[in-house]
């Protein structure tokens, strides 16, 4: 099991657009994928889950992952964190 | 997903006194009076649910004193108040509000003398009065309490009523959850909640809701949100509904361990509260939505008295002991067929 805290940067925050993005990319890897935020467990590979924490930017979250390819998910969702979930800032 | 070890996480931590007193009103209409110290009750924080009885404490002893609970004074505090000579009262009560009690309520339409209120207000000590009886009284404040201080907890999973049986639909991303849930609602059944699934606890019985956000939504994949209650319309939902069975589903792999015959019963430990658990492997030809409805039926036979498995337990075991000689076969259930001609 890994984990991370990571900060949402783009201005409008986790909406569905994002989301949506985040989603996808937790679903391309086995592991399981976990966002803990508010003392909350969602999980990450659900769209209504991700938006129920409706996370504002500067919110944040820490991502939990656990299973065969835990470091290489981390890497890349924590890479869309980064890049502001590929959107226009 | 392991549905075990799910934080517990209180809905909050503490109420204001004022916001207690306001709310308590409008759910239970019950008739509460500001009595005194009426300025403190914004500052005053209440942090338990539980309430406590100050008897023993306006009578000395104070060893054990809960003071950090609601103070509720009813007849027999009353009572032993009035029979004290005036110096002992004061001198009882003053002992009372020497701790830093969050807020006094006064029962029964009980009342206390002006310069003891006084004493209250002194300390910063809100006391407020209604007609009602202690007891009931009590019982109120502590139900509404209860739900105020419960434990939740958020699940991944959806959450059905189907024949007025709560099931949560468990297993991992991707397996179809919604997709069935969906079937369930276009037979009849209502949705709860999709994917987020908020449990809390309130005397032992766990209560699902959705969260105020994916509140009746729902992801299909391939198609995307859609908005079961507008679609389906309002017998389609439910706001909440009690957790009674959990319905894991799996993918074909792992199915050595599967229950046969429905003698054993699996359960899964949700804030401490023991939940009946089913273990379901999706196979070709394996049509969840009626597995689930047959759930339902078969959670309400046994509620009704009649389970399955054990009478068919019974029926086998008195015909293995009646057996009257070795070879006897297994026979027909039907005695004599009439002539079936077409």
């Amino acid at each position: 099991m890994v984990s991370k805290k990571v900060t949402v940067k783009n201005e409008s925050g986790l909406h569905a657009r994002p989301a949506s993005t985040l989603v996808k990319t937790a679903s391309k890897f086995k592991s399981d994928f976990f966002i803990k935020m508010y003392g909350y467990k969602v999980n990450g590979k659900s769209i209504l889950g991700v938006m129920t924490l409706a996370a504002e930017s500067g919110a944040e979250m820490e991502l939990v992952l656990d299973g065969p390819d835990e470091e290489e998910a981390l890497e890349a969702i924590s890479e869309l964190f980064e890049n502001r979930f590929n959107m226009a800032p | 997903m392991s549905l075990e070890n799910q934080e517990a996480i209180p809905i909050r931590e503490d109420i204001e006194v004022s916001y207690l007193i306001e709310k308590l009103k409008e759910r239970t209409q019950i008739d509460i009076e500001a009595y005194a110290g009426k300025d403190y009750s914004k500052k005053k924080l209440v942090t338990e649910a539980d309430l406590h009885r100050p008897g023993l404490a306006l009578a000395g002893y104070t060893d054990l004193f809960t003071y950090q609970r609601i103070q509720v004074i009813g007849n027999t505090e009353c009572n032993f108040l009035r029979n004290l000579s005036e110096s002992e009262r004061t001198k009882s009560f003053e002992k009372l509000v020497s701790f830093d009690l969050p807020v006094i309520f006064i029962t029964s339409g009980n009342e206390l003398s002006n310069d003891l209120l006084k004493k209250a207000e002194n300390r910063g000590i809100p006391v407020y009065r209604t007609e009602l009886e202690t007891t009931k009284f009590m019982y109120l404040l502590r139900d509404f309490l209860e739900d105020y201080f419960a434990l939740q907890t958020m699940l991944h999973g959806t959450m059905v009523d189907v024949y007025g049986i709560g099931i949560l639909i468990s297993g991992k991303s991707g397996l179809g959850k919604s997709e069935v849930a969906l079937d369930l609602v276009e037979r009849g059944h209502r949705l709860v909640s999709d994917d987020v699934v908020m449990l809390t606890k309130k005397s032992n019985v766990l209560l699902a809701s959705a969260t105020e956000m994916n509140k009746h939504f729902m992801e299909i994949r391939g198609l995307g949100i859609i908005d079961v209650m507008s679609m389906f319309g309002i017998r389609s939902i439910r706001y909440q509904k009690r957790l009674e069975v959990i319905l894991e589903l799996s993918l074909w792999e792992d199915t050595e361990n599967l229950n046969r015959t429905g003698l054993d019963h699996d359960t899964v430990e949700i804030l401490g509260t023991k939940i009946p658990l089913i273990h379901l492997p999706i196979t070709p030809g394996k049509n969840i939505t009626v597995i689930a409805e047959v759930i339902a039926m078969n959670y309400l036979l046994k509620h009704y008295g009649y389970d399955a498995a054990e009478e068919f337990q019974k029926k086998i075991k008195k015909h293995i002991a009646d057996k009257k000689n070795r070879h006897d076969m297994p026979r027909r259930a039907v005695e004599y067929f009439e002539g079936d001609f077409e």
